[in-house]
Parts: C-alpha cells; structure tokens; sequence
C-alpha cells in the first residue's frame, strides 16, 4: 500500500467563497440542482448526490448577541474504519492503495445500505442511476499525479492535500498557533489515528466544539453492534427452539435433549 | 446529519415474510424432529409455506434495487461481518434447506424421513438466521433509534416465531385440518412465542428508553400500541387463553400476523 494521502481542512482559513465546492462540481461533472433556502449563505443543507463538498455556514450567538460566523468546506471523511465501507454487500465500496475511500459506480447495486451506515450522512443515493455516490477524493486525479480539485483550487490553503503524516504534524502546529492567539477552542478533528474510526483521511482543524458544526463528537462504526446483537438473537433462538420443542414433543414418547 | 436509506414498503414485506419463512421452517423441522406422526400437518405445511416465502423475498429484494439484475453484483462478495451480505448468500442456503426439505416431505412415503429430519435439523439454523439477521442489519447503522436497539435481532426472532407459526396455524385452518394435534401443538408454540416475543418487546423498551420515541410517542405510536402490542399480541393471548369465548381460531393467527407486520413497518418506517 502506498503511503496514505489525506486532506486537511483548516476551517481558521476559511473565507466560505465555495471555489471548493464549484471546482468539485466541476472536475467531477455533476449536474446543477435547484438552490435550496437554508436561511443562510449555505448551500445545500447537506451533501446531495450531486454535491460532494459543501461550504457550511454556521452562524453561532456570541455572548454579547452578535452572530460569529463559523466557515467550514466539508467533505467525505474518507474515514479510517469506514461504516460503509464495511456495510457495502458488494464490494462496490473499497479502500484504495492511497487509504482513500471510493464507491465503484459499476459494481454498487442500489442496496442503500451504506446510505444508513455513514455515521456523517456523507452518502447519498442517486435516483437518476439507481446508485451510491459521495467524494471520491479525486480518484482520477490522485492516481495521475494531481490533488483533489477541491485543494488545488482553495485560494486560502483552507484545504490542504499531501501525506497524511505530514498533513498531521502541519495540523498540530496550527492548532497550538491558533490556541496562542486566542482561540481557545480550536481543536482537530479526525487527525489521530487512534481516535474514532481510526481516524479521518479528510481531517478537520475546528474553531469550535464538533457539534457546533452539527459533526457527532465521537463517532461509532455501526458494525460495533454486530456481534453482541448477534449472540442476543442466538439467545433468543435457544428460548424459542426449546418453547417449540417442548409444545411438540410426544408426552412419554421420544424427544428431549437439546436441538 | 444522518442520511436514511429510504427502504420503503417493499423492504417491509421483505422483512415481515423472511421472518414468516424462517419461522415456519424451524417450527416444522422442531415438529419434525421431536414430534410425532400426527405432527405431518404441520411439518409439511412448514417447509412449503418457508420455500414459497423465500422465492416472494427473494423478488421483493431484487425489485427494490431497481435494477434487477444488479442483485448479481451480491455474489461478488462474501463479507462475514457484514449483515447484508451474509443476508444474501443465507437467503440462497435457506432456499435450498427449504426446497430440500419440501421436497422430502412430499408424497405419503416416509421412507425419506430420517433423511428429511437430519436435513431440517441443519437447516433450522438458517431458518433462525433468516428471521433475525435483519433486525441486526438494522442495529448496524449509524441511524439513532435502530443502531441503539441491541435486541433488535432478538425481537425480530421472537416476531417470526410467533408470525411462522400463527401462519402455519391458519393455512391448517383454511385447509379444514384444524381438529388435530398438530394445530393443537403449533397454537401451543404460537402462545409461548407471543409470550416471550412480549417479553422480549418489554425489554427493547426498557433497554432503549428515551431512544424509544419513534415508536412510542412518534406519528407511529398509535400503529404501535393499537397495532402491534394491543391487536397484535394481547389481544390473541387473551383470545387464546380464554379458548371458551366463540371465536374461531382463524382470529388471533391473522391478529398476529397483523401485529408482526405492523413491527417490521413502525421499525423500518421510523426512518423512512
């Protein structure tokens, strides 16, 4: 496996001009949608199917009642235990040799299931070809030598692309920089490798706690339940198996022991 | 920011059947093994009633990808701890238990039967997988409510229990073979699955807590309390229980049919 890539969103730099946003609609050739009211200057609400990154804009209440604006360009967390990933029945969902994240178009079936198991909604399901789509962290590009569209065109270094290591070591300098300057809930998200998930391929430097930015604070794989849910039901097959075999066995005649 | 799947009314069929399908099989080879001659009724009717099941899941799944012969793209993987596909390939093995079965318990020759008997014991663990596996796959999402019920792949199991044999229980009846010991036997099963699917039920509320809301104060609450725990389980317990009141047997099985259907619905439609 190559060395693994990663991008690194710092929101601190974030000007919220969305070049990001119309570069990837761009490379990617997704098709135009209707503008959606959000009551901000965001657009969409969430990530669609068409829409793969996406400038948020989130307004917080400051003590003295005045709005701050919080920017921040998201995108697939092209997640190191990936939920769909894991979830995809067909393989269509694998990781590449770069620790990325893709969604083969031809092998995906229509299933959903990695719709529900994103644990930031990240995947949406395209009714017009019947399959899952999300970032592909510029799958073509990165194989021929280039960033994704969305880093190479960000006109304030808000997303940076490189080696995740590197990216990391970038990260926690800045984070320690912002902290010296004021910002005291700066933080990052997704960087350590032994945090949640196992880490974030596409990383995040926030001036606020993660829900501030509507990002679960710790998000869970949901493959985690699999294997207590599993015994519990086997549990609950030994009850019913013996009530059933206990309601048919021949009084005095053959049967007992256990199924 | 959480994303539904939108699975839709073809997905709750799907999960309303499979359980039927897994339900019958495992009670008819319990039947067949520990029960008696008078039991055939049942155990026929069972794995029929299973394998005809199976092929209508079968379709239901591959009509809700739109298009059906992307259902083929499953069979490129195999992923163990991944619900869905393990689903897919178990759906393929059940058919095959179910079909088998079927097959050997056909024709008044019984000479077949050891083998059936033998076949069907294997197979009862597929019929068990079949009725639960999907309430697992819901509690392995990331969605609030299904990936917090750690019973759901039990209820699920108590559901097509109770629904496999208060299905058998009615094709016995509508068939006119409901005097013998066989409906005797599957109506007393169908009790004690009702039983422990309520027990079961208490327990996923209570582990869930306010998690529970969807189901118990949501616009799909009145489904719920009217359509599953009042219809569709104490109502036919009672019935059964008081078995002097002039109601034919036919009543409480389609009431628990109702009821496993309307769980699968308030589940699945909890996230639609």
């Amino acid at each position: 496996m190559a060395r693994t890539l990663a991008m690194f969103t710092d929101t601190s730099l974030c000007i919220g001009c969305r070049a990001c946003q119309v570069a990837c609609k761009q490379w990617n050739e997704l098709p135009m949608e209707e503008p959606e009211w959000t009551g901000s200057y965001q657009n969409h609400a969430h990530f669609t199917d068409k829409t793969y990154r996406l400038v948020r804009f989130i307004e917080k209440p400051q003590a003295n009642g005045e709005l701050q604006w919080l920017l921040m360009s998201d995108v697939c967390k092209h997640c190191a235990q990936a939920g769909c990933l894991d979830a995809c029945p067909t393989g269509a969902i694998h990781r590449t040799e770069y620790g990325t994240v893709n969604i083969n178009q031809d092998v995906c079936n229509g299933c959903r299931y990695c719709v529900s198991s994103c644990p930031f909604g990240v995947v949406a399901f395209n009714h017009d070809t019947g399959r899952a789509n999300k970032c592909t962290f510029c799958n073509d590009r990165i194989h021929n030598g280039l960033g994704p569209a969305c880093a190479k065109t960000c006109p304030t270094e808000s997303i940076q692309f490189g080696f995740r290591d590197e990216l990391a070591a970038k990260a926690d300098k800045r984070v320690a920089k912002l902290k010296e300057m004021g910002y005291a809930n700066a933080q990052l998200y997704g960087a350590d490798t032994n945090g949640p998930l196992g880490g974030l391929n596409a990383f995040f430097l926030l001036l606020d706690r993660p829900s501030t930015y509507n990002l679960p604070e710790k998000p869970l794989l949901p493959q985690r339940n699999v294997f207590v849910d599993s015994v519990l039901a086997i549990g609950a097959a030994l009850v019913v198996g013996v009530g059933a075999m206990v309601s048919f066995r021949e009084r005095g005649g053959k049967g007992g022991g256990d199924a | 920011m959480l994303r539904s799947p939108e699975w839709h009314l073809l997905i709750v069929w799907y999960f309303f059947l499979g359980g039927i399908a897994g339900g019958a099989y495992f009670t008819a080879a319990i039947a067949d093994n520990f029960g008696g001659p008078r039991d055939r009724n049942v155990v026929r009717t069972g794995y029929i009633l299973s394998l005809l099941m199976i092929g209508v899941c079968g379709m239901l799944l591959i009509l809700d990808l739109g298009t059906p012969s992307r259902f083929l793209n499953m069979l490129g993987a195999f992923k163990f701890k991944d619900p869905m596909s393990i689903g897919a390939w178990m759906l393929g093995v059940f058919g095959l238990f179910a079909f088998v079965s079927s097959a050997l318990s056909l024709g008044g020759d019984e000479a077949r039967a050891g083998l059936r008997r033998k076949w069907s014991l294997v197979g009862t663990i597929f019929g068990f997988f079949l009725a639960s596996y999907t309430g697992v796959l819901l509690s392995a999402t990331a969605l609030p409510f299904w990936s917090d019920a750690r019973l759901m792949g039990a209820l699920f199991l108590a559901s097509g229990a109770s629904t496999g044999m208060a299905a058998i229980s009615l094709l016995l009846y509508l068939s006119g073979d409901s005097a013998g010991e066989g409906f005797k036997k599957v109506k007393r099963a169908d009790r004690f699955a009702i039983v422990f699917e309520m027990a079961v039920l208490v327990l996923f509320l209570v582990l869930l807590g306010g998690a529970a809301a969807p189901l118990v104060s949501g616009h799909l609450a009145p489904l719920f309390w009217g359509g599953l725990v009042a219809l569709g389980l104490v109502v036919p317990l009672l019935l059964d229980l008081l078995g002097g009141m002039r109601v034919p047997a036919v009543v409480p099985a389609v009431l628990v049919l109702v009821g496993g259907f309307v769980l699968r619905y308030v589940i699945v439609m909890s996230h639609a």
